[in-house]
């Protein structure tokens, strides 16, 4: 779970997944700004199937920050 | 392949679909909200970049926003389709594509009444087909059919609207940000000049030299209808200037005779500029007729449904091009679309295009009655805009706050404050907190505008802090106000203003501002931050050169902190 959710990251912000950690986050890479943060939240619902409700997405500053709400979906 | 520069003009934030495409230079409107005032303005960044394409993308619920009056919205398709037009004649060396519109039904409402949506969508398609008939460079976009394609709940994303006025899905995105390569492509590579055609169960099904021409399938309707359905495609293709050709392991007689006599048969032996049916193989064919026809072997597509024949020429020809057959030939339509895209592409319109154009022309004079605003000035006037700026009182302290946290393009200090912190600063002697709000004809854009002013030396203001939002941006509203504010300063005994520039990467529009003030001494410049402090004597004159096009209203106590 957590290697396809780096993998999406790495593709949303054209960066190789070598990379990405679980722990990296927005204040770890330039290409990581506000816009890279909507584009990969839209990857992480359309590639899982989950919604991330709105007031929780600037909240997400880490990659594994995702996780649970993979998890709620499984 | 090099690259192309293109614009991308947006009512909406574009610059995830600007992000997408790599294969070329794309820039985009500080500001999106500015697509027209971009256009109209021959000075602006827009034109500044000398781009060899600008796209309007334009969305149409965007468009509609806050408005009801249908005969009021199609005035304002209208102008804005004239200044469109406008610049496309002022730079006939740029090709602007002009997007359709997508009006999806706004609001709840009885069945009985009228969707103007629909009339808004056809005013607008008329509009640009018109000035696309008129107008050599000017080239329409058709958003509206991708999006009836794949469907609005595919391409719109709420959560990305609410998020970052983003009106498209990352799906829509990328189909919009594909198209856009496509057309971008197609300016740097030339496309392919020759299709060559193998016949059995390619052009029909079944084979003439075995089923014979009444066994072979290829009809008006039903399973054969899948075959003349092709036909159709290729003759268009034929229409548009493609060199057609035929390479077929038949008896030519019989092959000959399907052409000629064949009644489904759309393509006739006259639209084929050259033909090889014989049992010889493939690649020696397609190489002798490349020969023939004085082209190259790498501007060949080569279609055949047999994979041998395919991998043949492949290895003899590796210039050609050879797209795999589709296993479905229910899909034969559909893949011929796509060589057609990956291939054929072009922009130009075809010479019966044009001649169509003539008659379109008759009509044009509408345009030409249409707006006749003839400059950026004029078309700022135009917009009848109000400024409202007032010392921020209780009120305003929160929404002031928060444009000193999230605005970073027109922000010289970029200096962030707190709700508290501007309560504070507003209460100390000396300091004021200043907040404006911008009405215009289009509607109230809100308070979207700080600024604040410390006095230092007994007759020095120092401008601490002037941002604005990027909607009201390139109407040299912060020119209007900083004009007021000197000459609020000078009345109460300031003579000097000290304008400090800290650079940022996002703050190029508020460089420019500052690059235009008039009469400033560089007082300290830091190496280490950039950050570079103008002083201005404003005991006689002002450093603002622009003219107004603003209404300035102002509450009279304004400066009243400042002067005490």
């Amino acid at each position: 779970m957590v290697e396809k959710l780096i993998e999406i990251v790495a593709g949303a912000l054209r960066v190789p997944a070598s990379t990405l950690t679980p722990e990296t986050g927005p204040g770890d890479l330039q290409a990581w700004d506000s816009l890279a943060q909507i584009n990969i939240v839209s990857e992480i619902e359309a590639e899982f199937g989950v919604s991330i409700p709105i007031e929780q997405v600037t909240e997400i500053q880490h990659i594994r920050d995702f996780l649970p709400y993979l998890e709620l979906k499984s | 392949m090099n690259a192309a520069k293109c614009a991308l003009l947006s009512n909406v934030n574009v610059e995830s679909i600007a992000r997408q495409i790599q294969r070329h230079e794309v820039h985009i409107a500080q500001g999106y909200g500015a697509w027209t005032q971009e256009l109209a303005d021959p000075a602006s960044a827009t034109f500044g970049l000398r781009p060899s394409t600008i796209f309007l993308i334009i969305d149409g619920a965007e468009l509609l926003r806050g408005q009801s009056e249908l005969q009021l919205i199609l005035a304002e398709l209208d102008e804005h389709l004239a200044w469109i037009e406008r610049a496309a004649e002022l730079s006939p060396d740029i090709k602007f594509f002009v997007s359709t519109i997508d009006v999806p039904a706004r609001a709840l409402r009885p069945v009985k009444e009228e969707r103007i949506e629909r009339r808004v969508e056809e005013h607008w398609q008329k509009g640009i087909t018109l000035a696309s008939a008129s107008s050599s460079n000017l080239y329409i976009f058709d958003l509206k059919q991708l999006i009836e394609e794949f469907g609005r709940s595919h391409l719109y994303s709420n959560k990305r609207w609410y998020l970052g006025g983003l009106r498209f899905s990352t799906t829509g995105e990328r189909l919009i940000a594909g198209e856009l390569e496509r057309i971008l492509d197609a300016q740097m590579v030339a496309r392919k000049k020759c299709l060559l055609l193998d016949l059995d169960n390619t052009l029909w099904g079944g084979v003439i030299g075995e089923d014979g021409i009444n066994g072979i399938q290829l009809s008006e309707t039903g399973a054969g209808a899948r075959y003349r359905d092709f036909q159709l495609r290729i003759r268009e293709l034929g229409k548009m200037g493609v060199i057609l050709g035929l390479v077929s392991k038949n008896n030519e007689a019989d092959a000959l005779e399907v052409l000629e006599t064949h009644e489904h048969m759309l393509l006739k032996k006259d639209d084929f500029a050259a033909m090889k049916i014989n049992w010889s193989p493939k690649a020696e064919n397609i190489a002798a007729l490349a020969q023939d026809l004085d082209i190259g072997t790498d501007s060949i597509v080569f279609i055949d449904d047999n994979p041998l024949e395919r991998e043949a020429v492949k290895s003899a020809l590796p210039e050609v091009t050879v797209p795999d057959f589709p296993a479905d030939t229910c899909e034969l339509s559909s893949f011929f679309e796509r060589v057609y895209k990956e291939c054929f592409f072009t922009i130009e319109s075809t010479e019966e295009d044009r001649r169509r154009t003539k008659t379109y022309l008759a009509n044009a004079k509408r345009a030409a009655e249409r707006t006749t605003a003839s400059s950026i000035d004029e078309f700022l006037d135009g917009l009848r805009t109000k400024i409202l700026l007032t010392r921020a009182g209780d009120e305003d302290f929160g929404r002031a706050a928060q444009l000193t946290q999230k605005t970073n393009q027109f922000n010289l200090t970029t200096r962030r404050y707190t709700e508290q912190e501007l309560r504070t600063l507003q209460s100390t002697l000396g300091a004021s907190v200043y907040i404006a709000s911008v009405v215009d004809k289009y509607g109230d854009n809100g308070k979207v505008i700080v600024g604040i002013l410390r006095r230092e030396a007994p007759g020095t203001a120092e401008l601490d802090t002037f941002l604005m939002s990027c909607r009201v941006l390139g109407r040299f509203i912060e020119d209007q106000i900083l004009d007021h504010l000197v000459s609020e300063l000078r009345r109460d005994g300031f003579s000097r203003l000290r304008v400090s520039f800290m650079p940022t990467r996002k703050n190029a529009p508020a460089r420019a501002f500052v690059e235009r003030l008039q009469g400033g001494q560089l007082v300290s410049s830091d190496t280490e931050s950039g950050e570079q402090t103008w002083e201005f004597d404003i005991s006689t004159a002002s450093p603002v050169t622009k003219a107004a096009h603003a209404e300035l209203r102002t509450t009279h106590e304004l400066l009243a902190e400042v002067a005490s």
